[in-house]
């Protein structure tokens, strides 16, 4: 798939103030579209259809009002020849971000959950759309093709080069080193394209009203290694996060416009508030994806966002729950390179069963088992606490006690389910677990 | 001259497996089904994910409109190797444009899941033999007709070739590039998510252009499933 991504940018005090100006520069780019280009938009807006149609494209008025209002004040209305803006979430727990180059612009989840405030959203947004007002894909494209021509040419010519002597071997050292050399340069010309998105898209963002810096937030709130995953390769088509952090934050001017601490706790809870059902939806999708840790991460910020909300207490329960034997967060030596490249096999190689059944085998699995179920018990009955009707509630507490073979109690719980949620999407599922439990209770 | 009819002689193997490529046929049985503890009667095809890119000498692009035709004309020729053992079959109970939101969230959601497991499967697909990939109970999320005791999961890639990228090929014969088609199959516990058959037929012929070899080939991956027992397929066709 051809597409460019991952969140934001900005330039220091020459910042102009007129996003209409912004973007001007960007539509006079003299961009014009060849066979290749066309061919290649008509299979993007393809792929675009079928996102929506395969269920990836989470669907929610709010949340596409509210990620149009923020997209739209980024691009300024701006037209630009075969582009037609739409920012939409994309139903993934992975943080990132991507763009489309007609003008779509998709935010995971995982992203929208990460992400603090709207200035970090708009950074975000505002590097994508520099991705698309640039043509990053169709020039990327284009050079891919080229290179890709040369790396056949000069593979043929090693095949056949009938020289022999120095002058043969010299010829089929450069046949064998340059296609490597060009399909390197492949990837290094994205680099630059993501620093140029990076920078342009804090000029945009900022131009557009927002803080100049929710770009370099933004990169931070993605520095959280929460499931241990960024190895040198996660990134590799973007220059490292440290990096970006240091090269936004030097281009962000001393005078540039900075939220005080009042502003800031004010801006972050008015962001998590307009999140909150995303965030629980994603919370459901990570733990469907085995990214148990992200799962009570974000699960705390709503709990701490709304304390008296029974369905985020149900949340948190729920990922703890998931969670199994694994430890909440990592430590310090979990997250060396080494080790995250050795759990990166094991991740490549078991299955998550798998990999919870190996855990418990050890003694650290079984405390963190027994850790996990004893937090995750004592939230479900919270949520129960605050509204006895919480029908997954019910549900989580029946799941846990199953497992920890209380099975009396399990089949209670899934009958107070059943009765709470008869129509339920899930209720097949459930009344199977409840018969055999009760089969397995005679 | 040695080196020479060696040369010649690896130059015509080359040309045959390019051309003439047999197809590979790779099927895994659960022992549940071996035994037949388990008997597949009924089951709901899921929509398939099949990608082909077209390579020409400049790379590879995108063609989004023939994997949507060819992943159709798979799930037919699935369907069909399916109905030949005598199971009940349902292909179209995910239309996109009569689901509503929760039930395309669903799907997604339990196709994510396949594909997770997918590299595992393909990986050590033997393991299947020891019953050792299941999805979970949450397959049954997907509230599909009660009957239905299998789900079956299809994905696959392919490569065609453009003429000029053809030509390199033949040129650069010992790159072993040339046009393939990877279909994989996986039968799945409707109930309880375990995979229950996997196969993954490959071809280096050109499948993806001809339906009839298409058949053959899913046909000949499926072989070994076992037939369902005769009169017990009920599957309740979807509302149209």
């Amino acid at each position: 798939m051809i597409v460019t991504s991952l969140p934001v940018s900005a330039r220091g005090p020459s910042i102009p103030t007129s996003p209409a100006s912004t973007l001007q520069e960007v539509s006079d780019d003299k961009f014009v579209f060849g066979k290749v280009d066309l061919d290649l938009l008509d299979e993007i807006r393809l792929l675009d259809d079928r996102f929506e149609k395969e269920g990836v494209v989470y669907r929610e008025t709010a949340l596409d009002a509210y990620l149009n209002r923020v997209g739209t004040a980024v691009v300024a209305d701006k037209k630009i020849e075969n582009v037609e803006w739409k920012f939409r979430a994309l139903r993934d727990p992975v943080p990132n971000a991507f763009a489309l180059p007609n003008g779509s612009i998709y935010i995971n989840t995982g992203l929208l959950a990460l992400l603090d405030d709207e200035d970090q959203l708009a950074a975000v947004l505002a590097h994508e759309v520099t991705h698309v007002s640039r043509r990053h894909t169709y020039l990327r494209n284009r050079s891919i093709r080229k290179k890709m021509l040369a790396i056949n040419i000069i593979n043929t010519i090693g095949t056949w080069t009938p020289i022999g002597g120095p002058a043969g071997l010299a010829i089929n050292l450069i046949a064998t080193i340059s296609p490597l050399m060009l399909a390197i340069s492949i990837l290094g010309y994205s680099r630059e394209q993501e620093k140029e998105a990076d920078l342009e898209g804090l000029k945009v963002a900022t131009a557009a009203g927002f803080a100049p810096e929710g770009m370099t937030n933004s990169f931070k709130a993605m520095q959280k290694d929460i499931e241990g995953e960024q190895l040198n390769s996660f990134y590799s088509d973007h220059p490292k996060l440290q990096e970006r952090i240091n090269y936004t934050s030097g281009s962000i001017g001393s005078d540039a416009k900075k939220l005080s601490d009042d502003e800031a706790k004010t801006a972050k809870e008015k962001y998590l508030a307009e999140m909150e059902v995303i965030d629980r939806h994603n919370v459901e999708l990570a733990i469907n994806q085995g990214r148990f840790r992200s799962a009570v991460f974000i699960s705390e910020k709503l709990v701490h966002l709304h304390p008296e909300s029974s369905e985020n207490y149900f949340y948190l329960a729920e990922s703890y729950r998931t969670l199994g034997p694994r430890d909440a967060v990592f430590t310090t030596q979990h997250l060396s390179s080494g080790a995250k490249k050795k759990a990166a096999k094991t991740r490549a190689k078991r299955t998550l069963e798998e990999q919870e059944t190996d855990l418990l085998a050890t003694p650290a699995g079984q405390a963190a088992w027994k850790s996990n179920s004893a937090e995750a018990e004592r939230l479900f009955l919270h949520a129960l606490q605050l509204n006895r009707l919480n029908a997954n509630a019910h549900r989580g507490l029946g799941m846990l006690y199953e497992k920890l073979n209380r099975k009396e109690e399990a089949a209670n719980e899934y009958a107070a389910y059943l009765e709470l949620a008869p129509n339920a999407i899930d209720t097949e599922r459930i009344r199977r677990r409840f018969v055999l439990l009760k089969e397995s209770l005679k | 001259m040695r080196l020479s009819v060696r040369f010649v002689v690896m130059l015509l193997c080359c040309i045959f497996a390019h051309y003439h490529a047999a197809n590979v046929q790779a099927q895994y049985l659960n022992p549940k089904l071996v035994e037949k503890k388990i008997t597949i009667q009924n089951a709901v095809i899921l929509p398939a994910k099949v990608e082909i890119t077209k390579e020409s000498a400049k790379g590879s692009e995108m063609m989004v409109a023939e994997s949507a035709e060819i992943s159709g004309s798979v799930t037919e020729a699935v369907g069909q190797a399916l109905k030949g053992k005598k199971v009940g079959v349902v292909t179209n109970s995910f239309d996109p444009t009569t689901m509503d939101e929760s039930r395309k969230y669903k799907l997604a959601d339990i196709q994510n899941r396949y594909d997770a497991l997918l590299p595992k499967l393909l990986d050590k697909s033997k393991d299947v033999k020891k019953a050792r990939f299941t999805l979970g109970d949450e397959v049954m999320l997907l509230n599909v007709d009660k009957n239905a005791d299998a789900l079956v999961f299809i994905r696959g890639q392919g490569r065609v070739f453009t003429k000029g990228k053809t030509a390199f090929s033949i040129i650069n014969i010992f790159s072993f590039d040339f046009p393939f088609a990877l279909i994989t199959v996986g039968i799945v516990d409707a109930r309880t998510g375990e995979v229950l058959a996997f196969t993954k037929p490959f071809s280096a012929s050109k499948v993806l252009k001809d339906p009839k070899a298409l058949n053959k080939m899913i046909e000949k991956s499926l072989k070994k499933l076992p037939a369902a027992a005769p009169g017990n397929s009920s599957v309740t066709p979807p509302p149209k």
